[in-house]
């Protein structure tokens, strides 16, 4: 696989991908060249479904790039949910500071983006620093204690939502909160595009930037490749986890940010069940980089987009779109596997006098 | 608070909390046998899913529950046979390989109950196992209801417990298990074949995941919904840590997490005046504990989540 650059082999599978994907529409008696017409055509080729289009890839962004540090560092964490719901919590807490007679009441709009972000970033952050402080003080397991966390943070959402900020109504959930605190549209009041994209775009450039060019990013890389040799060489171990465990929950956390502030405009129970684990599979089909993140959480979220739109015409279920990602993934991930099995079919052929010389390994 | 201290109170807790262990139970004693061969299959959250919705479908289509077992266990090998050839043969990473098939689950569980049942399908119940009473014995007081009149299944599930803790102690082929999971290499010199003693252990605990949702199915929630697992096989796989990899301590295990997950209904039944989040939670905040390292950390098998390359 060496001679092969990932981003072709990533290509090829997703054509692949979409290939076996058109099985999906067989029980559906639809033409699967005219559903994806349809799926890319309207995610990608008219102003409105690009921006729904990348609408639904921001908080996949998000998670995506927190994925990437942490796993980059050697810690399996899997609450992305978890810190989803706390960030959308700690940008509540702000936006509904802001309304009329509160303590950020004053406060203009630009500041309050900055310190909702902030908040968020601090819960989330600091959601994912217990299971590094577990992991690095008691050898707690990093895998299981993320995925029970999520559960925790839905529960914890739920509360909020249910008793000390729920609004008057019928539903549980907080007040619509005020015009200043959310994140301004981008494309116009009808268009879903929202600022929120900008800080995802600028956040991916941050997390390459430092992943890439700095002595922590280093180090993140370095001691997840090798623990042992890294701590030979001088890092601080635990260190590393507790940064990169900060450092992931907090940008998990700006998913939740971006969906209440610029999606949602509340809090409401089951705000969000699939992007804290979409986003992990976004990563891993970007390669756990942050210029690939984006790239794939695009794709990805025009392909929801799509497969919403094909729900609401002709009644194919919508989660075609989260199938067909996983296929992709699969692939991907087994690309080595299907490697050895072309080169053994190459070397075959070769023996039959048939190829034309190529190079194996 | 006086009222809740009473026998009554003792007594539904109790029943409930063997009752709300089983299907977890079941699942963890198949990865224990998985984790003892050196998988930690994660993606048994997703096999659990697909196990439930087959034995609905199933029972749904024939009306028998004892046919839609036997599809949750067929469903859970056949998906076994992929995870295994992820994790010995492909050798992707245990963990991104179970989250992948666990999203992938979720989704292709939530597609192929709209393709039976279209789009927007009514809630439907399907039949499923009843108690039976063991003459005699469930006449004793308390021990009879919580022991002696539950569900079949809860039976068969305390039988497996014996059945797998004489499998790996006490057979040649549970040993090959756990030398394949403390140290594959010596025990491929010693002529076990570590691939299969891998396919096999992953086989079972995706064979157990398959039961264990069929088993939650017909036993206690008899209709279907998307996500309907809710993290028991994740419960399922803090409970074999805890339970130190040994089916009789993860049956204790099994049952200190049935014990938190019937305390709420017990609670609430009794009309205790709790923040219901905070009891819905408290299963999760006990696996939490257990697998925090607070209580001390358990020595792992040795191989475990490392995938083995004979070159």
């Amino acid at each position: 696989m060496k001679s092969f650059p990932r981003i072709i082999y990533t290509l090829v599978a997703v054509v692949a991908g979409l290939t076996i994907g058109t099985l999906l529409f067989i029980p559906f008696n639809v033409n699967p060249i005219a559903a994806y017409q349809t799926m890319f055509g309207e995610a990608f080729l008219s102003r409105q479904g690009i921006g729904t289009t990348l609408t639904k890839a921001t908080p996949l962004i998000f998670v995506g790039l927190g994925t990437l540090v942490a796993w980059k560092s050697g810690f399996y964490y899997l609450g992305f949910q978890g810190t989803l719901y706390l960030g959308a919590t700690g940008a509540t807490l702000v936006a509904l500071g802001a309304r009329d007679g509160h303590i950020l009441a004053g406060i203009p709009s630009p500041l309050l983006m900055v310190i909702s972000l902030l908040a968020a970033f601090a819960f989330g952050g600091l959601w994912a620093l217990i299971v590094g402080v577990l992991k690095v003080s008691k050898g707690g397991n990093d895998v299981l204690l993320s995925l029970m966390f999520n559960y925790v943070a839905v529960y914890l959402v739920n509360y909020l939502v249910t008793r000390p900020l729920r609004a008057e109504g019928s539903l549980p959930q907080t007040e619509r909160f005020p015009d200043r605190a959310t994140l301004p549209r981008l494309l116009g009041e009808t268009n879903d595009l929202h600022f929120g994209f900008v800080v995802a775009l600028l956040a991916a450039g941050v997390v390459w930037y430092v992943m890439r060019f700095t002595s922590i990013g280093y180090q993140f890389t370095s001691f997840g490749l090798n623990e042992r040799a890294s701590r030979y060489a001088g890092i601080n171990a635990k260190r590393v986890t507790l940064v990169a465990a900060f450092t992931a929950g907090g940008l998990g956390a700006l998913a939740g940010w971006s969906q209440v502030l610029g999606v949602q405009y509340r809090l409401l129970d089951g705000l969000d069940q699939v992007t804290g684990f979409e986003g992990i599979v976004t990563a891993l089909l970007g390669g756990l980089n942050a210029i690939g993140a984006v790239f794939a959480a695009i794709l990805y979220g025009g392909l929801v987009y799509g497969a919403q739109v094909m729900q609401r015409r002709i009644d194919i279920p919508s989660s075609v779109a989260s199938m067909i990602q996983g296929v992709i993934v699969l692939l991907v991930l087994t690309g080595p596997i299907w490697g050895h099995f072309v080169a053994r079919w190459r070397r075959r052929n070769k023996s039959n006098g048939v190829s034309e010389g190529i190079a194996v390994q | 608070m006086s009222n809740i201290l009473t026998i009554a109170f003792f007594e539904t807790w109790f029943v409930a909390s063997i009752r709300l262990a089983g299907p977890v139970l079941l699942v963890s004693l198949g990865e224990t046998i998985g984790q003892r061969s050196g998988i930690l299959n994660i993606g048994i959250e997703g096999v659990m899913l697909g196990g439930a919705l087959a034995s609905f479908a199933v029972t749904f289509s024939f009306g028998s529950p004892a046919l839609g077992l036997a599809a949750a266990v067929i469903c859970g090998l056949v998906l076994g046979l992929f995870l295994s050839w992820m994790y010995v043969t492909a050798k992707v990473n245990q963990v991104v390989a179970g989250v992948i098939f666990n999203a992938f689950m979720m989704a292709a569980a939530s597609y192929i109950y709209r393709a039976l049942y279209g789009n927007s399908p009514a809630i439907q119940r399907v039949s499923g196992f009843g108690p039976i009473k063991i003459p005699v014995l469930s006449e004793l007081p308390l021990i009879g209801p919580m022991l002696f009149a539950q569900s079949p299944l809860l039976y068969a599930t305390f039988v497996l417990v014996g059945v797998i803790w004489y499998l790996l102690f006490k057979t040649t082929l549970g040993l090959s298990i756990i030398a394949v999971g403390e140290h594959p290499r010596s025990a491929e010199a010693a002529g076990i074949s570590v691939t299969k003693i891998r396919y096999f252990g992953v086989m079972c605990s995706c064979a157990f995941a398959g039961f264990g949702g069929g088993y939650l199915m017909l036993t206690a929630i008899n209709s279907y919904r998307d996500g309907i697992t809710a993290g028991k096989g994740f419960i399922a796989l803090a409970i074999v840590i805890f339970g130190a990899w040994n089916p009789t301590r993860v049956a204790m295990a099994a049952i200190v997490f049935g014990a938190a997950d019937a305390l709420q209904l017990s609670l609430q039944s009794a009309g205790v005046s709790i923040v219901p989040q905070l009891l819905f939670a408290l299963p999760y905040l006990l696996t939490i504990i257990a697998v925090s390292g607070i209580l001390g950390v358990r020595s792992q098998p040795t191989a475990l989540l490392v995938p083995y390359d004979r070159t």
